[in-house]
């Protein structure tokens, strides 16, 4: 009976040994395994198909391999109408019981990742391929996780034994091998964004910085971010970053270090009472457009032509007129889009509640450039 | 050994239910977590001749009454006895469902709604005092269960004086913020309007104005995580006072020492009301060593007062309460900079250090 059980248990240790010899080849020092995901605030895609997962709930970016990795040169537009209807449906539930959070294209196999979380709070990852919507497993997947709290170890509690420290991610994103993640506290009025090396290495390399922009150069505001994305602009890389206050404001990339207190310089107020909501660079003929999707407002199409050439006029003091200046745009005939992506270099993948109160998924033409 | 001869035991039970093929002795069961329908378990009968790689494709699970039916996203388990259906989501309240098996219908089932007496409340809606700045900063409404997210957009809304809701009063964020538990919600008065000179407050102006009556309003059709409306609506209605430009002055604020060898609080007072949700992380008491003293926080009334109640006996001698510059009054001005400041006319730095303030026990 022992030799069975010792049998048993050297065969168990040849399969552990199999396992982890595959575990150490994973790429970007992934391990196989079970993330354990609580919410998806945001979604967006790093190197070779890893998709990026910003956990509020947990304060953890997971980077998950999809494997999903073949390239699609040639994306189909894609279009679902009552696409909430067909995902509850799948989940078997109302409509009403789901929301969704985020969509991110992946920009190798331009499947569409969708993040959408039910009443009661589940998160669930699905993936559109064509008019095909399916789970994600993240079972016994390769993934690594990054912890983004610096927070004291044991959180503060109410009297009721709560945790009390509220906070979210804004967006997520990916650009020159770092993740980029803006965040919200609930507790401070300040902007955290960190710029993390890819594949996470240890967790001192990342870095917070403190970021602002002023208004009228002289009521700075450490305003949350509330997307994002990355652009380049006469050569220079920069963020692109839109905020609850005051919109569209620009950062070099390269002032974003380690600890530092970043200036950025606002070029365009983009209207009161409405909140940025998806930002995404697309090009058509050689000249590239800022696309950004809006809470109360239709989607605004900015030149990067137009930024470049303000970004001219602001190397003097900020002019008096400032507050009515700024970048021209042009508002889209496209309005209440709740979600946007970049397809590929001229399309973006929409969802937008329509008039007739049905939520689609649709793929943008070139026409709107 | 044994568990062989219990498997075999168990495939010669399974071969029993299969000869039958019937169902309804062994019903189906659902199995509950936190009120919620998590899984369903499938008797052996009902999947006696699948094989284990195609039970997800002969055995499938959709909203009875469809047409066509839509096999709904889950993972299958073999249990003892049977299989376990995990739904990606709980099964929802009030639904009926139908359990297919190689396409044809085997079985319907339906999750009751939840008629417990235990719908959600508002526990307390901070700050807790009537009488507030104009520029108030942030709301903080707790529960005593987990709520659904993204709607409070929909449920809560700032009234004045009785008649007007404030559209565009607080922040629409996406995603809303919660704590881990969903049971604190921050909401933010728009900065945007309140800080001088940005767009929003230039075209809508602030939020609230002084000597105004306002009531924060949360209506009673806000579903918890297991979709259960809250009790009934509830409300806070305060008074509007000018508004607060000024960072808290720590060097102001009273100290009552207690007295050695007692487990008696120390006391402070800030003359003013300051951030909840802050007053219960940003403080740390220690000795003339550096010591850290553990021990608990307990915010007083209005959150103008607050108490340090020590684990152990306090021991004479000299301490220091240390307090976190990022502490915050009710409109947002903490200890190094105000909310809304003039950056041409002052210097200071935006970062600043532990403010400290010492005590002593005798």
């Amino acid at each position: 009976m022992k030799k069975v059980y010792f049998l048993l248990a050297a065969l168990a240790g040849l399969v552990f040994l199999a396992n982890t010899s595959r575990v150490t080849r994973a790429k970007y020092g992934m391990v196989v395994g079970t993330p354990e995901i609580r919410s998806i605030s945001g979604l967006a895609f790093g190197p070779d198909g890893v998709l990026l997962v910003g956990d509020s709930k947990s304060a953890t970016v997971f980077a998950i391999d999809t494997k999903d990795a073949t390239a699609n040169a040639n994306a189909q537009p894609i279009e679902i109408k009552n696409i909430d209807q067909k995902i509850a449906t799948l989940l078997g539930t109302e409509a009403a019981n789901i929301s969704i959070q985020d969509i991110a294209v992946n920009p190798v196999s331009k499947n569409i990742y969708c993040a959408v979380q039910s009443a009661d709070g589940t998160p669930v990852l699905l993936k559109i391929s064509g008019d095909k919507i399916e789970a994600v497993s993240t079972k016994n997947v390769p993934f690594s996780s990054l912890a983004l709290n610096n927070a004291p170890a044991e959180d503060a509690k109410d009297k009721r034994g709560n945790a009390v420290r509220v906070s979210a991610i804004s967006d997520i994103g990916f650009a020159d091998g770092k993740v980029l993640v803006s965040g919200l506290s609930g507790q401070e009025f300040n902007s955290t964004f960190r710029s993390i090396p890819f594949p996470f290495a240890n967790k001192q390399e990342q870095s917070t910085l403190e970021i602002y922009h002023a208004a009228h150069g002289k009521y700075e505001t450490l305003a949350p971010i509330r997307t994002f994305t990355t652009a380049e602009i006469k050569g220079k890389k920069y963020l692109v970053a839109s905020y609850t206050c005051t919109p569209l404001v620009l950062f070099p990339m390269d002032e974003l270090k380690p600890g530092t207190h970043v200036k950025g310089r606002t070029v365009a107020e983009m209207g009161s009472g409405n909140s940025p909501i998806d930002m995404v660079t697309v090009s058509k003929g050689g000249e590239s457009f800022l696309m950004m999707s809006n809470s109360s407002r239709p989607v605004f199409k900015v030149k990067y032509k137009s930024i470049e050439a303000y970004q001219g006029a602001l190397t003097t003091p900020v002019e008096e007129s400032f507050a009515t200046a700024g970048v021209d745009f042009v508002s889209l005939p496209v309005t209440n889009v709740i979600q946007m992506d970049k397809l590929d270099e001229s399309r973006m993948v929409i969802l937008q509640r329509r008039s007739n109160g049905s939520l689609d998924l649709w793929t943008s033409s070139e026409r709107y450039l | 050994m044994v568990r062989l001869a219990y498997i075999s035991g168990l495939t010669f039970f399974v071969c029993l239910f299969s000869c039958r093929q019937k169902t309804s002795d062994q019903p189906i069961a659902i199995q509950w977590q936190n009120e919620q329908a998590v899984a369903l378990s499938i008797p052996a009968a009902f999947a006696s001749d699948i094989p284990d790689d195609s039970v997800s494709l002969l055995l499938t699970l959709n909203i009875a009454g469809q047409q066509n039916p839509v096999p709904i996203l889950g993972s299958f388990e073999r249990r003892e006895g049977g299989l376990l259906f995990r739904p990606m989501i709980p099964f929802t309240r009030g639904m009926r469902y139908e359990v297919r098996v190689r396409g044809t219908h085997a079985e319907d089932f339906e999750i009751p709604q939840n008629n417990a007496g235990n719908a959600p409340n508002v526990t307390v809606i901070y700050p807790s005092a009537d009488t507030l700045p104009e520029n108030l900063l942030k709301i903080y409404l707790h529960f005593d269960q987990p709520m659904r997210e993204g709607m409070s957009g929909r449920y809560v809304k700032l009234v004045r004086n009785n008649r007007d809701t404030i559209d565009g009063a607080f922040l629409d964020l996406q995603p809303e913020l919660w704590n881990p538990g969903r049971t604190v919600l921050t909401l933010w008065l728009d900065p945007g309007r309140i800080k001088r000179d940005l767009q929003p407050n230039k075209r809508l102006g602030a939020p609230m104005q002084r000597g105004t009556h306002y009531r924060v309003v949360v209506a009673q059709a806000w579903t918890d995580a297991r979709r259960k409306q809250l009790a009934k609506p509830y409300q806070k209605a305060f008074v509007t006072v000018t508004k607060d430009s000024l960072s808290p002055q720590p060097a102001q604020w009273t100290l009552v020492s207690p007295t050695q060898a007692t487990r008696e609080p120390l006391k402070i007072d800030f003359k003013e009301a300051l951030d909840h949700s802050l007053l219960a992380e940003v403080f740390a008491i220690q000795d003339n060593t550096g010591a850290k003293i553990p021990g608990r926080w307990e915010t007083g009334p209005f959150e103008k007062h607050c108490s340090f109640i020590p684990d152990e006996n306090w021991k004479s001698g000299s301490y220091q309460l240390l307090i976190e510059p990022r502490l915050e009054d009710l409109a947002g001005n903490n200890l190094v900079r105000p909310f809304d400041r003039d950056v041409s006319r002052s210097s200071e730095a935006v970062t600043g250090k532990i403010a400290v303030l010492p005590f002593q026990i005798k």
